[in-house]
């Protein structure tokens, strides 16, 4: 049963029934003696509507409602054919809707409800120590993890890990490859609910200070596994070499695997064992780690803060220094999975979010007018049907099937969009954003998706057809009703629902050009510097080679000669981070004078200077006559001299003056302060800053690690970009295979990267704005449209009646004029109220800057006007003749 | 086409309950096709009842899918085919069901109009 042939064959049968009936009847008749063709009248008369009998009785079946809607769909689709341009309309414009909505919910999906790929990850927590106010939280010392380990009870257990230092390199088969390498304690793979796809893994045993059953072990990630050796199945036992050091593989982990999450732009990963050394005896900020814990079931993360806000209370009394003891008096107990999205991020993509669904909501409002118009225009056929006798259901039914249609084909073309739209971001998104948009849209936004237009569907054709099916029959049927006062109160709906539209518009736009003047107050921020012409390469300095020996010597001088004399570089020069590089910083603290000094410090060349074009306030650059053996210097900048200078005015007070030792008798004076500059945000004034030239930094000195980990090398050159880095590529592999992973980038793009969140908010709400004005435009249109055809025969009359020209047009641009002045009062209403939204992303204008309130009021109301002018002209070319003699 | 629909609804509605309860009750005496139950139903009412086709085959169908009822095509002695409905077991369950109701009902509406 319930077939569409099961269907049929039952409808047969019903007709041979009623026959069978009508024939036994007719026979009895006849038996008693009634004439042949007056047994067949009475018994049609008692039998009564056939048809209806049989309908009725159909209705009984139960299943008839799939009949029904197969009419239902077969009709709507007669009645797109008929009227194309308004079907088009239709499903342009929920398809814009859906489509925004659709692509900006796939990524913020992908990004906020990231799934992790452990067992059940809701129950990971990292655990963080932190002063009473801290907004950055540290890792936490063996000694205070070890007292978490015995104390505390909410949890199953705690792992703890930390990343080797340096940048670490793995010998594959053919080349050495850069990995993420991170040494992990032994029951961290367990807690995290993760085993191997092949070997046996860590075999779990306490932290110990000597050597375990896991020392000289390492687990590769999938990634690794394949790239590496190829996927060999016999990887297991054999010995590999990280930094020429030798481990045993003991497992691979499955693919998709990964741990720490998302830190790494380095996609392969190995973990080796935690081996506890002297320095985890003490408490220091040498020898820290990274703490993910496993709650207990049923037990909060506020349950869990407020236990270790009771141990900790205990373990900070342990440490000798008062600051140290306030700063790690708080522990921070967080979801493993929070703490992997960027705040930033998450109010950029909430933000777009709601404005995506702002735009789907106006495309509602639009699609909900235009079949309103059309239910309006369809009144006879409805208010006929009704006198046919189809019930309002019925009605209704066959509407909302025509929504459903209608919005059926502008899901599948909402998807399109939607995947045309993430492929576009994809190349606007900011590197550094981490925001990762390869998404392909997955089931859940399909049935996100198909909730949607449901929902469109429902709201945008039930309201109408409920509307139109409650309208009285009979007056519509005797004079085509059109100015009865349901109607005119129907037309003070869309009015209103057109000033909602505008509203909305308004809003969006009024967010869309406060984050444009943001950009454009960006890109003007004198930055201190040039930027055109340079491009950095990010060096994958393979650290490990350079433990005893020079780095600055054997690597960076002779790289930088070659380099230098590359066709077409002007000058090329090292410097450990480019201004808003935000790769790697390094921090410095000191006293000076007498006076406790924090800085960030960066060993840098002297050929930056020159390339970057910056400019001295005071003193000199580092030069050729700054040499390992020469006098120690060290060149400031504003930031730094405003707060520590002797002189606070006068900037070259600071020349002469001590700053640090480089070695142990070597000190280094300030020779040079340089002019502003922003280096680790446009947005930011910048922060104390230390420059020191890196050939007086040997392996003696304070802070020789940091410059073989992280160094950029700067090249500014007047050939093509794109002509360039390979060239370059080929000269670091010369110099060291390992460099060959370096990452190349322009200064112009750096800039343009830094800023982030506000550009791909920019850009999007620039379609998004530039969708809603478009929709609004035309929902104003179609309105004033309907609203002159409707008033034709009015129209005529007025003009017979003397009416100039000019009035007619007056008359229709003050109605466009009212609908436009009430929705842009509301819509800077709504813009201020959801001001907030968008504040964070601001730079040097403010949330209700009036400026961009005015120039968005105005960019609607003029373009409202336009597309009222098409139909108010139109009135008035009204042939009065024409009009009276129509209908 | 349809313009008598509603009044036909209205008819099965007030109906409903005691067609039913006829129907199986006609349904007790032997298999029978929809023209016979109204044929039987109109003699042993004394002429008075007279179900119309209207509300006759929607009931019947409706409950064919209740199972109270079960249908099949057979001959008559008339050698006519037709849709021959007899009643099930879970069709006598309704019966005596609506009989006890309508028996009490009868009872507390005749005890009003004798008080």
């Amino acid at each position: 049963m319930g077939s569409w042939r099961g269907f049929g064959t039952r409808k047969a049968e019903l007709d041979a029934e009623m026959e069978a009936h009508k024939r036994m009847a007719v026979a009895d008749r006849a038996s008693r003696g009634d004439a042949e063709a007056d047994a067949r009248a009475a018994v049609d008369r008692e039998m009564g509507n056939l048809p209806l009998v049989k309908d009725v009785t159909r209705d009984m079946w139960g299943w008839v409602w799939l009949e029904r809607l197969g009419q239902d769909v077969r009709y709507a689709l007669r009645q797109m054919k008929r009227s194309p341009g308004f079907a088009a309309s239709v499903i342009g414009t929920l398809a814009l809707g859906i489509g925004a909505a659709a692509a900006m919910f796939t990524v913020v999906d992908h990004v906020l409800l990231r799934p992790l790929p452990y067992k059940d990850a809701g129950r990971l927590v990292l655990l963080e120590e932190g002063g009473p106010d801290a907004k950055i939280f540290f890792f936490a010392p063996w000694a205070d993890i070890e007292q978490w380990k015995s104390q505390s009870r909410s949890f199953e257990d705690i792992a703890f890990s930390s990343g080797l230092e340096g940048r670490t390199y793995l010998e594959g088969k053919s080349a050495a490859v850069q990995v993420d390498a991170n040494a992990v304690s032994s029951n961290l793979f367990e807690l995290l609910g993760a085993t191997p796809a092949l070997g046996h893994g860590f075999l779990v045993e306490p932290p110990s200070f000597a050597a375990g059953k896991n020392t000289g072990t390492i687990i590769l990630s999938d990634t690794i596994w394949r790239e590496a050796f190829g996927g060999d199945k016999g990887i297991v036992g054999r010995v590999v070499r990280v930094n020429d050091t030798p481990y045993a593989v003991v497992g691979v982990m499955p693919p998709g695997f990964r741990y720490p999450e998302g830190t790494s732009a380095v996609s392969g990963q190995v973990w080796t064992a935690i081996r506890l050394g002297p320095k985890d005896r003490e408490r220091n900020f040498d020898s820290d780690y990274g703490v993910i814990a496993r709650l207990r079931r049923g037990v909060s993360v506020q349950t869990a803060t407020a236990e270790m806000a009771t141990i900790q209370k205990r373990v900070a009394v342990q440490y000798t220094d008062a600051e140290q003891r306030v700063d790690h008096s708080v522990v921070r107990v967080e979801r493993y999975g929070d703490s992997l999205i960027d705040a930033d991020v998450k109010k950029a993509l909430l933000a777009l979010l709601a404005a995506a669904g702002v735009l789907w909501l106006i495309a509602s409002v639009n699609v909900t007018n235009l079949l309103l118009a059309r239910s309006m225009a369809r009144q006879r056929e409805i208010a006929m049907r009704g006198a046919l006798g189809a019930s309002r259901g019925r009605v209704v039914q066959q509407m909302v099937v025509e929504g459903l249609v209608l919005s059926g084909c502008a899901a599948v073309l909402g998807i399109g969009l939607a995947l045309v739209a993430i492929r576009l971001t994809r190349s606007v998104a900011p590197i550094h954003l981490n925001v990762d948009f390869s998404t392909q849209v997955d089931f859940r936004i399909l049935a996100a998706l198909c909730g949607l237009t449901l929902l469109s569907a429902v709201l945008s054709t039930a309201w109408p057809a409920l509307i139109a099916v409650r309208a009285p029959i009979e007056p519509v049927l005797k004079q085509g009703g059109l100015q009865t006062g349901a109607g005119r109160r129907h037309n003070r709906l869309r009015s209103g629902l057109v000033a909602v539209e505008v509203a909305m518009s308004l809003t969006l736009l009024v967010a869309c050009g406060l984050l444009l003047r943001t950009i454009y107050t960006l890109r003007h921020v004198p930055l201190g510097y040039r930027t055109d012409h340079i491009i950095v390469a990010n060096l994958s300095i393979p650290s490990y080679r350079y433990v005893e020996k020079s780095v600055t010597a054997s690597l960076y001088q002779p790289l930088l000669e070659r380099a230098q004399q590359l066709h077409g570089v002007q000058a090329a020069g090292l410097m450990s981070e480019v201004p808003l590089g935000q790769t790697f910083n390094i921090v410095l603290s000191l006293r000076m004078n007498g006076s406790n000094i924090s800085a960030m410090l960066k060993p840098v060349t002297p050929e930056i200077q020159p390339i970057f074009r910056m400019k001295m306030l005071a003193g000199r650059f580092f030069s050729k006559d700054d040499t390992p053996t020469s006098e120690g210097a060290a060149v400031v900048n504003p930031a730094f001299a405003r707060l520590y200078a002797p002189n606070k005015h006068d900037s070259s007070s600071l020349l002469g003056i001590k700053v640090w030792n480089l070695r142990k008798d070597t000190p280094a004076h300030i020779i040079g302060v340089l002019d502003d500059e922003r280096q680790s945000s446009v947005a930011q004034p910048s922060q104390p800053e230390v420059e020191i030239c890196l050939c007086q930094i040997t392996p003696g000195s304070n802070i020789y690690q940091p410059s073989t980990i992280a160094m950029d090398l700067v090249v500014r050159t007047d050939r093509p970009t794109a002509q360039m880095i390979p060239e370059l590529r080929d000269l670091l592999r010369q110099a060291s295979p390992e460099l060959a992973n370096s990452t190349f980038s322009t200064m112009n793009q750096i800039v343009e990267d830094s800023f982030g969140s506000q550009r791909l908010a920019a850009h999007l709400l620039e379609i998004f704005g530039g969708a809603a004005l478009l929709l609004c435009v035309a929902g104003l249109y179609g309105l004033l449209a309907y609203v002159v055809t409707q008033r034709t025969r009015e129209l005529g009359v007025r003009i017979a009646l003397g009416a100039q020209r000019g009035n007619l047009l007056w008359l229709v641009m003050r109605q466009a004029g009212g609908m436009l002045i009430v929705g842009v009062a509301a819509g800077i209403g709504l813009a201020l109220a959801s001001g907030w939204l968008v504040r964070g992303f601001l730079y040097g204008v403010q949330a209700h800057d009036g400026w961009t309130l005015a120039g968005a009021a105005v960019l609607l109301l003029f373009s409202g006007l336009v597309a009222a002018y098409l139909p108010a002209r139109r009135a008035a070319a009204v042939d009065p003749m024409m009009a009276l003699r129509s209908e | 086409m349809k313009p008598e629909r509603e009044k036909y609804r209205n008819r099965i509605d007030l109906l409903q309950g005691t067609l039913d309860m006829l129907i199986l009750q006609a349904l007790q005496w032997g298999a029978q096709h929809g023209y016979g139950i109204s044929q039987a139903l109109r003699s042993r009412s004394g002429e008075v009842l007279q179900v119309e086709t209207g509300s006759l085959y929607p009931a019947l169908h409706r409950m064919e899918r209740q199972k109270w009822i079960a249908a099949e095509w057979r001959q008559t002695e008339q050698n006519q085919r037709a849709r021959f409905y007899k009643i099930t077991a879970e069709g006598r369950r309704q019966l005596a069901h609506d009989r006890s109701k309508w028996e009490t009902m009868v009872a507390a509406i005749s005890s009003i109009l004798e008080a």
